[in-house]
């Protein structure tokens, strides 16, 4: 396993540890789930969870971003995105 | 997929709640109007306690006056905009008048508080090196504001300077423009901010502030200039925005300042370029609704009476209580259908209050959010502590059986 994706399973499980508490139809996460379609999360609960991350990896994640994002996989790679470019 | 589609799910559910209690929160109308605290709704006098309607001056002698002078000289409406025909004497006197009383040297009238947030935002601010940093539980128009202008928005933890700090410190070096916005009073819970903490981090890290005094203006601060005030920063405000459709009983919006750069708001502004002025009666209202607020403290004290009183009643309740007593007292519900219910609930007590819930609320909460007026008589007070103590009754009686 190279280090990225190493990296890439840890966001993940971080992301899912996050939004476990707001997941009530208990859908099983991938990196496929969709936040507001699948999870039905709104809009503004997206952006709570969004700040938790901010302060857990020292990065911040500019509201724009946040609105184009769909997917928990997209959100892994937004912060690898942004982790790279903060850092 | 069509395009009425995405309403679908918000559809289902805003039904569920309303097919619930057989009543429709987001759709009362006012029948007649009896006064700032009273109207008939389908045939009851109810009593009004959800208005923002602070010092209560929509129906004061004066402003009704002002309002009906301005209409017979002035027309019903000024059909154009402040950059083109739209901008009479009046609206630059009110212009002249509101800096004065705040103690800035420049001020623009909008015509609504939305379009004062959205406008100054959106021209003061732009892509790609300008950065906005908003307070989690701003209200939409802020949040507008940032989309219309495009450039990068970075949300901060509601009422923490520390977090907004942490967010200044890592912006990187090519960032040129830095705008924080907050508000002095959060409309859905009445919390304050922490306003001269959050402007002396934002100065030491070069950033400007934008402070929205929609709800606070005319009731917090020895002279009601806002929580500023209070906070004794007044001067320090880079940006201050405030409505008329609240403690200025009137509709309307204006950023004050004491940048000369304020002015290129009107020809750069969008929400103030391309909409219409307000009307001449509007104007007039919110012109003598200040000269009341400026002249006379009674309001204010007999607004903080009313609200200490209601207050001190909830918590002897044991309502849960977001906030500090103040102008708004909203009380926490179990969830979104528990909030409806405790809503009709009060509303067949005739009291009508805001029912709020997800998302238009911080942190996912269910609420009743109240506000009080300084026109609020002791009978209307009477009315809305006997409604929420039957309410309290009923809780109470509900979680014992379950």
């Amino acid at each position: 396993m190279s280090g990225i994706q190493e990296d890439d399973d840890l966001v993940f499980h971080k992301i899912c540890s996050l939004i476990e508490p707001l997941n009530e139809k208990s859908v099983k996460l991938s990196r496929e789930t969709d936040l507001i379609a699948d999870l039905e999360i709104d809009s503004v609960s997206v952006l709570d969870i969004v700040m938790d991350i901010e302060d857990n990896y020292d990065i911040s994640i500019p509201v724009n971003t946040i609105s184009e994002i769909k997917t928990i996989g997209e959100l892994v790679d937004a912060i690898h995105a942004i982790k790279k470019e903060q850092s | 997929m069509s395009l009425f589609d995405k309403f679908q799910s918000t559809a289902v559910q805003y039904k569920a709640l309303v097919e619930g209690v057989g009543r429709d929160p987001f759709a009362v109308s006012m029948d007649e109007m009896k006064g700032p605290t009273r109207a008939m709704v389908k045939g009851k006098e109810i009593v009004l306690a959800g208005t923002n309607n602070y010092l209560g001056l929509t129906f004061h002698d004066d402003a009704v006056a002002a309002a009906r002078k301005a209409l017979e000289q002035s027309g019903t409406g000024t059909t154009g905009s402040r950059f083109a025909n739209g901008t009479y004497a009046a609206h630059r006197q009110l212009e002249i008048d509101l800096a004065k009383f705040l103690g800035y040297a420049y001020c623009v009238v909008f015509s609504t508080g939305y379009q004062a947030n959205l406008g100054a935002i959106s021209a003061l601010v732009a892509p790609p090196h300008d950065v906005i940093l908003i307070d989690a539980d701003c209200h939409a128009c802020i949040y507008d504001g940032c989309q219309l202008s495009g450039a990068e928005t970075i949300r901060f933890r509601h009422n923490d300077p520390e977090s907004l700090e942490k967010r200044l410190s890592r912006l990187s070096d090519d960032v040129n423009g830095k705008l924080v916005c907050i508000e002095g009073m959060y409309s859905m819970f009445g919390d304050t901010a922490p306003v001269k903490e959050c402007i002396e981090v934002a100065h030491k890290h070069g950033a400007h502030v934008l402070l929205d005094e929609a709800h606070s203006f005319g009731v917090f601060g020895e002279n009601g200039r806002g929580v500023c005030e209070a906070d004794g920063v007044r001067d320090q405000v880079d940006f201050y925005t405030g409505t008329f459709s609240k403690s200025l009983a009137s509709i309307g919006g204006f950023v004050a300042s004491n940048h000369p750069e304020l002015e290129y708001l009107r020809f750069s502004s969008r929400p103030y370029m391309f909409t219409a002025s307000p009307s001449p009666a509007n104007i007039a209202a919110a012109s003598a609704a200040l000269a009341r607020i400026s002249t006379d403290n009674t309001m204010r004290e007999r607004l903080w009476e009313n609200a200490k009183r209601v207050h001190a009643a909830f918590t002897q309740l044991g309502f849960e209580i977001c906030a500090p007593a103040g102008p708004v007292i909203a009380v926490k519900l179990a969830d979104r259908q528990a909030a409806c219910k405790a809503w009709d609930f009060l509303m067949e007590k005739g009291v009508y209050v805001n029912l709020a819930i997800p998302p238009g609320t911080p942190n996912a909460t269910s609420i009743l959010r109240l506000s009080v007026s300084a026109a609020h008589t002791n009978d209307d007070l009477d009315a809305i502590i006997g409604a929420y103590t039957s309410l309290s009754e009923v809780l109470t009686k509900e979680a014992a059986q379950a």
